[in-house]
């Protein structure tokens, strides 16, 4: 090693790292695909000229919005209670699902490769379907009204617990496992006392996270019938009454506003 | 040290736990029972599904003539949520900045943080409705401004929590070097950051994904309205190929997504402790305020 005052100052710097052209290719890509997704032939034709000249032609609607009809508010507080009760029992049931559903997504808990696989595939497809997408087929398989509404926010709730905890079972430490099993617990009491005590909080604070996201969604999957506020939202949209759409606005604006300080409280608490 | 008994801790009161637990479980009973739902119906539900899953897809097969139609129609939902994606990612990278209390004063980006908390409270149905459809009118065009104006408020507070969460020494750096406070930014912050924002953005496509499938049920483009009249036509094979569409696309997407934001991170490694890999692929660092 020669000492750092004879290294002549041309040398101080290091050498640059090798050219990578793996992100002007991203970028060649991006630009190609956005050139085809705005485009009018394959994609969605979005002209940004057009859309500044038609701003003016929302304020007749938006000015409707601006008087809401303060008396429909009676109206509203059926559908938005039970708006409030398929959120809980939804996430209830989704959450009691997802609690087996996850330690057998996670290979810490699962070793058996073929389980873990299955499960693992089974979730991808329950996650890939949107929560609307749930409810318009449990419309169609029992009927409208807020049971289809319950069982379309419970599959959804599964996939985002089976997530979320499969990926923390994944990531305990592994320390207490061998201590339980030394001591010569079997599969299941491993489980119990080494793997669910470690993830236990972050369940709950998952388990209350879907609730936030219930009472968001299940004010849209009303939409196709399947209960709550929804419900409202769309026979008011269809007969175009902006003044009474602008009440369940602002009251879906204030639910969604407390539940999430409620939730941030509790959280905040639980750790 | 006294008797051998006394050597184990005495343990922590549970009743606090207790106290929210009951508390939880009388919510739930509460729920179940006012709720206006017919339980009796209950016994149904799986006569009801199986019957429905039996007539989508096994019936008469899926409708494979009708592979082309849906396809098409998911791939205007994949165009909506990446036009989305690109207005979300666009407009919320410098309101972030606004956002991140160590960048901005404290001043502006609680109002900023407040703006970005108001816009993730409605779902992108709500905005269009109320927002887009009166603009842009029925079509993609009001789904893809509807899904881009709420990532703004997802992706809004995610750069401003990254940026509040740098090292500060190569901000110092910069500004010792003579950087104004522009060039602070480009060369002392966004280094940083910007690996894990991007990231961000291709797991808000992801979930964008999701979105854009169903704007369709209020006439604002994709394959929402293709899955929706199928089902109430009772056009129940080519319903089934709907529904395989949307899911085969969305689970190759989040696959291939997957991938580059995996390797976008890896990239990253050396400057964080890579504890956020396990958080990215979490909903939660996405919508909540956990953390």
């Amino acid at each position: 090693m020669t000492s750092a005052a004879s290294v002549p100052p041309a040398h101080a710097r290091p050498a640059k790292p090798p050219r990578s052209y793996l992100p002007l290719l991203g970028l060649a890509a991006f630009v190609v695909v956005t050139w085809l997704s705005v485009g009018e032939e394959f994609g969605i034709g979005l002209d940004p000229g057009l859309l500044v000249e038609n701003l003016g032609r929302g304020t007749g609607i938006w000015a409707e919005f601006l008087e809401p009809n303060w008396s429909f508010l009676p109206e509203t507080f059926g559908p938005l209670l039970e708006t409030f009760q398929m959120a809980v029992i939804a996430a209830a049931v989704g959450c009691g699902i997802a609690l087996p559903v996850s330690f057998l997504a996670s290979r810490v808990s699962t070793p058996n490769v073929a389980t873990y696989l299955a499960d693992r595939g089974l979730l991808s497809i329950v996650r890939a379907i949107p929560d609307l997408l749930y409810a318009l087929i449990f419309v169609a398989a029992v009927g409208i009204g807020p049971l289809a509404g319950i069982l379309a926010l419970v599959f959804f709730n599964i996939g985002v617990v089976a997530k979320l905890l499969s990926e923390t079972i994944d990531g305990v430490d592994t320390g207490p496992l061998e201590a339980t099993r030394a001591a010569g617990a079997n599969r299941i009491q491993t489980q119990r006392w080494a793997v669910l005590p470690q993830v236990l909080p972050n369940y709950v604070a998952y388990s209350l996270y879907t609730f936030e996201l219930n009472i968001r969604a299940s004010t849209v999957i009303g939409l196709v019938g399947a209960g709550g506020l929804g419900v409202l939202l769309n026979t008011q949209r269809a007969f175009f009454r902006y003044d009474n759409l602008a009440v369940i606005i602002v009251e879906l604006f204030v639910l969604v506003f407390a539940i999430e300080f409620f939730s941030i409280w509790l959280r905040r608490r639980l750790v | 040290m006294t008797a051998s008994v006394t050597l184990r801790p005495a343990e922590p009161s549970h009743a606090r736990r207790n106290a929210g637990f009951i508390a939880a479980a009388a919510l739930v009973i509460w729920a179940v029972l006012t709720v206006e739902a017919d339980w009796t119906e209950l016994a149904e539900v799986p006569g009801g599904i199986a019957r429905l899953f039996f007539r989508l897809f096994l019936e008469n097969g899926v409708d494979w003539t009708y592979l082309p139609t849906a396809a098409e129609a998911m791939l205007d939902s994949i165009w909506i949520a990446w036009v989305g994606t690109i207005i979300g990612a666009v407009i919320s990278l410098p309101i972030g900045f606004f956002g991140a209390r160590n960048v901005s004063s404290g001043l502006i980006s609680n109002v900023v943080r407040q703006v970005l908390n108001a816009i993730r409270a409605f779902p992108e149905l709500v905005l269009v409705i109320v927002i887009f459809i009166p603009i842009a009118g029925l079509g993609a065009v009001a789904g893809a401004l509807a899904v881009g104006l709420h990532s703004v408020g997802t992706l809004g507070k995610l750069t401003a929590e990254v940026v509040e969460g740098i090292d500060p020494g190569p901000v110092e750096a910069t500004r010792a070097a003579g950087g104004r406070a522009l060039q602070v930014q480009r060369w002392g912050v966004l280094p940083q950051v910007l690996p894990e924002i991007i990231a961000f953005w291709l797991y808000r496509f992801e979930i964008n994904i999701r979105a854009a499938a169903i704007l369709g049920v209020v006439g604002a483009g994709g394959i929402g309205t293709v899955v929706q009249e199928t089902i109430v036509y009772r056009r129940y094979d080519k319903a089934g190929m709907a529904i395989l569409v949307v899911i085969v696309a969305t689970i190759l997407i989040d696959a291939v997504s997957g991938w580059v934001r995996r390797r976008i991170i890896e990239g990253a490694e050396a400057r964080t402790d890579a504890g956020d890999v396990e958080g990215l692929g979490s909903p939660l660092r996405m919508d909540s305020d956990i953390g």
